[in-house]
């Protein structure tokens, strides 16, 4: 019962964001992986948020090496799923579009992102930092594959901007 | 010298700090104040400002964000003091030491400071609260 009302939501969605996306597969019943490109993921998951019903989760960056991929997460709770939608950022061009400046909910995982990947988001309102300290040194995302412990040094730390 | 053992004898007073500690060393701070251990009995007390202390406790694995705020507090107390090392964390950064955001132990932070600092080191994670009664008579016996 619930598997055909799952595959719904896939028909729905493929028919709805046809010309959006690049591809979208559903490895397992209660989950659906939608590929998008960079310029048009934040479109994508606005829809979703909005018009579709999602609940935004939250949204994750890995370094793929070739890129920074982010992830958003998104419920549709009523069909009991998990909606992934994927992008990849690619390193000759770490910008996307902010989702944060019209929903609220994106802004701080935004600025999380921002920090510890180096992805800027345009057009987001508060671009502080967030986790890291002030006093680390700007141009560095220690959670990038090519970051080592000893790529920053105690005298990289700007102790001067630490509020002290 | 001789006044100072005098008195020190039966009034150590203790500032706890907490930079970047995971809480647990913090925790098993307040076990000395209860019954069971009861450390004001030898005079070991808390207070609320470094001004007022003889000694600093200083729990976790000192990280960019708090160094500064440690030197800030360590030149406000009055001197000779004594620092303790707290924890695993305190004494070696623990298992964080090649985290992006530690910037060294707390000996490596203070020695920078004060060449002369006059460090205890309590290894424990958490440590048991007789080591750290037994920690601070030793650090006593040191100034």
């Amino acid at each position: 019962m619930s598997k055909k009302k799952n595959e719904e939501v896939m028909k729905d969605l493929k028919k709805k964001l046809k010309n959006k996306i690049i591809d979208i597969v559903q490895p397992r019943e209660k989950r659906i992986y939608i590929r998008v490109e960079p310029e048009k993921a934040p479109g994508v998951v606005e829809y979703l948020f909005s018009k579709y019903k999602c609940k935004f989760c939250t949204a994750t960056g890995i370094d793929m090496r070739e890129g920074i991929e982010i992830i958003y997460h998104l419920a549709k709770e009523d069909k009991n799923m998990i909606i992934n939608v994927k992008t990849l950022v690619p390193y000759s061009n770490l910008e996307i579009d902010s989702i944060g400046k019209k929903i609220l909910a994106f802004r701080w995982i935004e600025r999380e992102i921002n920090e510890m990947l180096g992805v800027k988001f345009r057009g987001h309102p508060d671009m502080r930092r967030l986790l890291l300290a002030d006093s680390f040194p700007k141009g560095k995302y220690p959670l990038r594959k090519s970051f080592k412990h000893s790529d920053v040094t105690d005298e990289d730390y700007d102790y001067e901007r630490s509020g002290i | 010298m001789d006044i100072l053992k005098k008195s020190f004898k039966k009034s150590i007073w203790v500032f706890h700090l907490s930079t970047a500690a995971c809480n647990n060393c913090d925790i098993e701070v307040l076990e000395l104040l209860t019954p069971r251990y009861d450390v004001e009995r030898f005079g070991i007390k808390l207070v609320g400002s470094p001004r007022h202390a003889d000694a600093l406790l200083v729990c976790g694995s000192v990280n960019a964000h708090a160094k500064p705020r440690l030197l800030e507090v360590y030149r406000q107390t009055p001197k000779p003091c004594l620092v303790v090392a707290f924890g695993s964390c305190g004494c070696s950064s623990g298992i964080f030491r090649d985290s992006y955001s530690i910037v060294g132990p707390v000996d490596k932070v203070l020695k920078e400071e004060d060449p002369d600092a006059k460090i205890v080191y309590i290894p424990g994670c958490p440590p048991k609260p007789e080591a750290m009664i037994e920690g601070i008579i030793k650090g006593l016996e040191a100034i």
